[in-house]
């Protein structure tokens, strides 16, 4: 059973459709990227997945139980089980780095704060941050922030994590340190669905790659179908125009 | 310059002179908390409001933004009574100020409000807050840090904007000035100290709210 389905899912904002019946699913312990051009719908997708943007039609199923967008519940249900990065972070600046990852496990699940500091400590020790506990985002440089934004996902201790292009807004020597953590994730087989404009990461992290289009998945296929022998036009024109620079 | 200072005929007074700016301070800080918790009020309804209050409350802010305070105070002492209210000096000062405070704390408050950021509040939501729990822990602090600076401002301009009381022969720092300055004619030696005592009233108060501000806020306020 896949661990995430979408089933003919589409959304709007407003009136203007976004998504037009996606079919997509992703294997327990699988990397998925997702690539495309702006406005294609990726990002829609992880907001759709995060209950941000309730679908108009068809059906998401986390590990086949189906979530029912009309129930609140549901909703909370599935953010405990998909978490998601933002490309900007969207850090608390009012709490240090500690705080913002201790936040949601402490206050908004009540667990006891003795307990989950030790983990969070373990997770920011992982992204490298052991020195930065008790700084305030705004001290710290963007792949800092991005990896307090993945330990903070990581706390609450997720079966899902999604990507919206976390690198996108990072200067490019920092885009390693945070692509460094997210292949560890990888390795130890979280279930990843990933937005990017970082094609070589792509390829490298990804079962699988879903080209997206229009609101519409194009083209999906492994790296290699998808970057070096793509079937569809639009495909090509995409990888061709990716390729050139 | 032939002057010769006498301070000595001013010390007599120096706490007759040192009460009445107890009771600027009072006027100051009541005038303040009355004008926060209108502005407060006034910037949710201008941030969220709609209707026929949301107009009245517009109406308010515009007036009292852009008329003097001497008028607006003028008028609840001098023009109520014609309407059968009577107002002592001290209430008719007391309320002129806190009304006009409201105004301009609405519009400081107001622009708070504004600030707040999408992007932290959708980060809260997909933790799993609830709406008050994304006001108690996202929203009040940032806001807090936002407005900290700029009350602090106003409350310093409403403790010397107190001087005004005087006019309306209220006791309060410089309306005792004048007392002392006509009882002794001594007017470069009473001002000068007056002056003294605002300065030191609003330093001690600067640096006290911009540590308030800085340790217990974290806005970016410099303490001295």
């Amino acid at each position: 059973m896949a661990h995430l389905e979408l089933d003919d899912v589409s959304a709007a904002y407003g009136t203007f459709q976004v998504l037009k019946g996606i079919d997509l699913s992703v294997a327990r312990g699988e990397t998925v990227g997702l690539v495309g051009p702006s406005g294609s719908g990726k990002s829609t997708i992880l907001r759709v997945l995060t209950g941000l943007l309730p679908p108009s039609s068809g059906e998401v199923r986390v590990a086949g139980d189906v979530v029912d967008y009309s129930r609140a519940s549901e909703i909370r249900r599935l953010r405990d089980r998909c978490a998601i990065v933002f490309q900007q972070y969207n850090l608390f600046q009012n709490l240090t780095v500690l705080e913002n990852v201790t936040i949601a496990p402490t206050k908004i699940r009540g667990r006891k704060r003795a307990e989950v500091q030790p983990e969070a400590e373990a997770l920011l020790a992982r992204v490298g941050l052991s020195d930065k506990l008790g700084a305030y985002p705004d001290e710290l440089s963007g792949g800092q922030q991005q990896r307090v934004a993945i330990a903070r996902a990581l706390c609450l201790k997720p079966e899902i994590l999604l990507l919206d292009e976390v690198t996108a807004a990072l200067d490019p020597e920092l885009v390693s340190e945070v692509l460094d953590t997210i292949r560890g994730l990888a390795a130890e087989g979280m279930t990843m669905l990933i937005v990017s404009h970082e094609m070589g990461f792509i390829r490298e992290i990804s079962a699988r790659v879903a080209f997206m289009a229009e609101g519409r998945v194009v083209e999906l296929g492994s790296p290699a179908d998808i970057f070096d022998n793509p079937q569809k036009e639009r495909t090509r024109d995409f990888v061709g125009k990716i390729l050139r620079h | 310059m032939d002057y010769t200072f006498q301070y000595g005929q001013v010390w007599p007074y120096l706490p007759y002179l040192l009460s009445g700016a107890w009771l600027s301070l009072q006027i100051a800080f009541l005038a303040f908390c009355g004008g926060l918790l209108i502005g407060t009020a006034c910037a949710a309804m201008r941030s969220f409001g709609k209707g026929p209050l949301l107009i009245v409350v517009n109406a308010y802010v515009i007036f009292f933004v852009n008329t003097p305070q001497l008028v607006q105070i003028y008028f609840l002492y001098f023009a109520l009574p014609d309407m059968g209210i009577y107002l002592s000096s001290y209430m008719a000062v007391l309320i002129g100020m806190t009304l006009n405070a409201g105004a301009y704390l609405t519009e400081i408050q107001r622009a708070g409000f504004e600030s707040r950021r999408r992007s932290e509040m959708e980060a809260a939501e997909v933790l799993g807050f609830s709406r008050l729990q994304q006001v108690r822990y996202v929203i009040l602090p940032h806001v807090a840090k936002v407005l900290f600076p700029p009350l602090s401002n106003h409350y310093i301009l409403m403790t010397l904007g107190t001087s005004m009381a005087a006019i309306f022969g209220v006791e309060e720092l410089t309306g005792r000035a004048l007392n002392v300055n006509s009882q002794t004619f001594r007017s470069l030696e009473v001002f000068s100290v007056v002056a003294l005592i605002y300065i030191a009233v609003t330093l001690v108060a600067s640096v006290l709210l911009a540590l308030l501000g800085r340790y217990g806020f974290r806005a970016k306020m410099r303490v001295v």
